[in-house]
């Protein structure tokens, strides 16, 4: 559709994602998507988020497909001394390696930070790990379960007098992700300034989480309370049934509380000044929670949701991803998309934000495990064929064989 | 400690959560971020100005104006400079352009129609810095039919798909305890700022970042969009279960003395860490039950793989039972409250926690920049600003202001502090 092609913000650096989390490969995703040539170094028994569920009925991971789009994928062992050799040729043509192994493991394989960058001035090395690189967590295992748990999220998620609460699936891992590409993003800003200046990105997931968290870590110590989970599920504290399901009229504004009541029909509410403020509001919820969501219960939620929007009243339907893929407002925005090679293959989610001039792009599907081993060795590591039949043959690269 | 920012300013026109993280990551990675603010309309951040003091600040003598003093605010806005300029009044425009030309990145995070009406869209931005960096960071984004629809965090996290998937096996959709679509675009919205920085660094070229809250925080639960996209499911709520790994959940541990709640995260992502846990349980007989032999078997019968382990942690001290745990391998962590994680050792050894003197609210542990970086590690320079706390620094020197052009200014009501009179 687009006549020339758009310029790409990181179409100049080169980045190899030896991590093997979920929260690594979101990171050189990020920087795929804007233009960077990613190339994933995967272990020849296979990247472990190959193996995540949801599965598509060809046994494909789905996650898998969502986190390795936009990637070249090369089939080596960094744990194996010959492996590692490459890994280290390859290195010193790239300007930026991802990684995810419990801090200590790159330095018992001889590539720790200090020495990348012996051999590579200006590396940039970012390091995506549950606990961080320092401190007595270090070593501990994590996931985004456990980050939920340490940053203070779990415990003001879900409903008071049931089990704190997790976020779904990989909140964790995509926030360290994005936290780990502005990380790489900013230490290159400084290479530029000061050529021959990477640095070591140390990115710890509960961090960014509790980063996350910050207005209810310090609303807690001001108020000397700390902060519960919701009491229970009214139209203060989130979605409530409608006829079709779920809605949420968050009201802030006076004016938001005046005209939602009017077109609730409950003119006795608009006109009560009292409810206009937040505080009184939540302190007399019980005199009018039950009415308005009874009122509520009699609108489909699109019905209520575009009632609202032409009075400029806040409020969200609780939609489905049948619901978003049908929307016509992402459609309108290009959001939905299919990957450049595989026109024919599923729509994926697209873009968290629009760069104007250098468009994010989903130039390519999730490489099949070692796709692209022979041409990323050839074109960047100039191996010569006989070298790469070498290799191949002595099981240094390539995917292993599966029965 | 010189952040990789060094250098770059932003003149922005942030408020609330999303737009203002955002920009007050860009300030902890050393950015000089000056942030615009309106007295007629304060940050609804700043709450209003006959709010009331928070409980555990009224002792605190200089904890006088309840905008200075809102712990939302407070929260967000860490390394920030600002200074009041009402837009609305023409001389307050001429201010705000000067001040454009020394700026590297402008963001915003107001209804869509708002740079327009007031005759600052990028394209009148770019005829005075024409490479400037405009980020804006709203509901719907700035096309589409919803372009002009309003929004924040807790109605974006229904119409983006969060909702839907968060909540209790047998519950409703819920909402987060706190409006977590505002951190998501926060952050997006900061890591794209810098893709476009490193750009301009290249080409000398500025842009425009339209960030949507709805469509980053879709991308963030893009896998079960993708999911319905080849399957045709809807994923449903999990709880705290996992989609692939049992045991994966939170359990009640012993309550501490006065009854208060306690729990444990735990999950075994691994048949090595499985058996590990069995070992910590005193439960080997787990690791020879068919029904919890591998993986599948554990996904299979994770209800009443949940009740033998909820039966053995109500007999177990949490912190204790989570280093064990840590220590033989497994993924484990206590449930930490707002509180427990203010004084978390981990985060305060790392420096992530720090001890922010604010002038007015007093000195409270706050969470800094998430990003360590190993040559130019930036961090809290500066506690959230008073309200017009900098209108004069800033305005001498950026734009080499006298004092009584800035008195003139306050007089117009365009700048100055407190209530408007």
């Amino acid at each position: 559709m687009q006549e020339t092609v758009a310029p790409k913000a990181l179409d100049d650096i080169r980045v190899l994602d030896i991590s093997t989390s979920v929260g690594g490969a979101w990171c050189s995703r990020f920087l795929a998507d804007l233009g960077a040539d990613v190339i994933a170094i995967e272990p020849r028994a296979g990247y472990p988020v190959r193996a995540l569920a949801p599965l598509a009925e060809d046994g494909t991971s789905i996650p898998a497909m969502y986190t390795l789009a936009n990637k070249r994928s090369l089939s080596l062992d960094v744990d194996s001394t010959r492996g590692r050799k490459l890994f280290v040729d390859l290195m010193r043509r790239s300007d930026v390696v991802v990684e995810s192994t419990t801090p200590g493991t790159l330095e018992a394989w001889g590539i720790d930070y200090p020495r990348l960058e012996s051999r590579r001035k200006g590396i940039i090395l970012a390091s995506i790990t549950p606990h961080g690189q320092s401190g007595e967590l270090a070593a501990a295992p994590g996931n985004d379960l456990t980050a939920f748990a340490r940053s203070g999220w779990a415990s003001i998620n879900g409903l008071g007098g049931r089990e704190p609460l997790n976020g779904s699936a990989f909140q964790a891992s995509y926030n360290a992700g994005v936290a780990g590409a502005a990380g790489v993003l900013a230490a290159l800003h400084h290479r530029m300034a000061h050529p021959g200046e990477g640095q070591h990105v140390d990115i710890a997931e509960v961090e960014v989480m509790a980063s996350a968290f910050a207005p209810a870590l310090l609303g807690s110590q001001y108020s000397g309370e700390v902060r519960p989970r919701k009491p229970r599920i009214d139209m203060t504290s989130g979605p409530v049934p409608v006829k079709d399901g779920h809605f949420a009229l968050t009201i802030s504004r006076a004016h938001f509380w005046r005209d939602a009541m009017n077109l609730l029909g409950l003119e006795d509410l608009a006109e009560d000044k009292r409810y206009e403020t937040s505080w009184y509001r939540q302190q007399h919820r019980d005199e009018f929670v039950n009415r308005v969501q009874d009122k509520m219960a009699g609108w489909t939620k699109m019905d209520l949701f575009e009632e609202l929007a032409i009075r400029r009243v806040v409020a969200g339907p609780v939609l489905t991803m049948q619901e978003l893929s049908e929307n016509e407002h992402l459609r309108e925005r290009g959001f939905w998309t299919k990957p450049a090679n595989a026109p024919d293959g599923a729509t994926y989610p697209g873009a968290a934000f629009k760069l104007g001039k250098t468009p994010w792009s989903l130039d390519r599907r999730m490489p099949r495990p070692g796709e692209h081993t022979l041409e990323v060795l050839r074109e960047i590591a100039g191996i010569t064929e006989d070298h790469l039949l070498g290799l191949l043959e002595s099981g240094v690269i390539g995917p292993e064989e599966h029965e | 400690m010189s952040g990789p920012l060094e250098g770059v300013r932003g003149i922005v026109l942030t408020q609330a959560w999303a737009g203002t993280y955002c920009t007050s990551l860009l300030a902890m990675a050393g950015a000089d971020i000056v942030q615009v603010e309106v007295r007629k309309r304060l940050d609804s951040w700043r709450g209003s100005y006959d709010g009331p003091i928070p409980a555990a600040l009224t002792s605190i003598p200089t904890a006088k104006h309840a905008w200075n003093c809102n712990a939302l605010y407070n929260s967000v806005n860490l390394g920030k400079r600002t200074v009041t300029l009402d837009l609305a009044i023409p001389e307050g425009m001429a201010v705000f352009k000067r001040l454009l030309e020394h700026a590297d990145i402008v963001a915003e995070n107001f209804s869509p129609r708002v740079l327009g009406n007031l005759g600052i869209a990028y394209e009148q931005m770019c005829e005075i810095k024409p490479d400037v960096i405009l980020a804006s960071l709203s509901a719907y984004g700035h096309s589409g039919p919803w372009e002009n629809v309003p929004g924040i965090g807790g109605t974006i996290e229904p119409t983006s798909g969060m909702s839907a998937l968060l909540g209790y096996r047998d519950g409703p959709p819920l909402n987060s305890g706190q409006m977590y679509p505002d951190a998501v675009a926060g952050l997006n919205g900061f890591a794209a700022i810098l893709a476009a920085l490193h750009y301009r660094d290249r080409t000398g070229q500025g842009q425009y970042v339209d960030l949507s809250m709805q469509e980053a925080n879709l991308a963030f639960v893009g896998d079960a969009a993708l999911e319905y996209q080849v399957t045709g499911q809807q994923r449903a709520r999990l709880g705290n279960r996992h989609l692939t790994f049992a045991p994966h959940g939170i359990f009640a541990t012993l309550p501490v003395e006065d009854g208060h709640e306690q729990w444990v995260a735990l999950a075994a992502e691994s048949e090595a860490q499985w058996a590990a846990l069995c070992e910590v349980a005193g439960h080997l007989e787990w690791r020879d039950d068919a029904r919890w032999a591998t993986n599948a078997a554990r996904k299979a019968n994770e209800d009443d793989l949940e009740a033998a382990i909820a039966a053995w942690a109500a007999t177990e001290h949490r912190d204790d039972l989570a280093a064990r745990l840590s220590a033989a391998g497994v993924i484990a962590a206590p449930v930490l409250d707002s509180h427990e994680v203010a004084a978390d050792r981990q985060l305060r050894e790392r420096g992530f926690i720090v001890e922010v003197d604010h002038p007015e609210a007093g000195r409270w542990p706050q969470t800094g920049f998430p990003v360590h970086l190993g040559r130019t590690p930036g961090g809290v320079r500066r506690p959230a600003p008073l309200q017009g706390q900098h209108n004069l620094e800033v305005l001498q020197e950026l734009l080499g202001m006298s004092e009584d052009e800035y008195e003139a200014l306050v007089r117009l009501g365009v700048s100055g502090v407190g209530p408007p009179d």
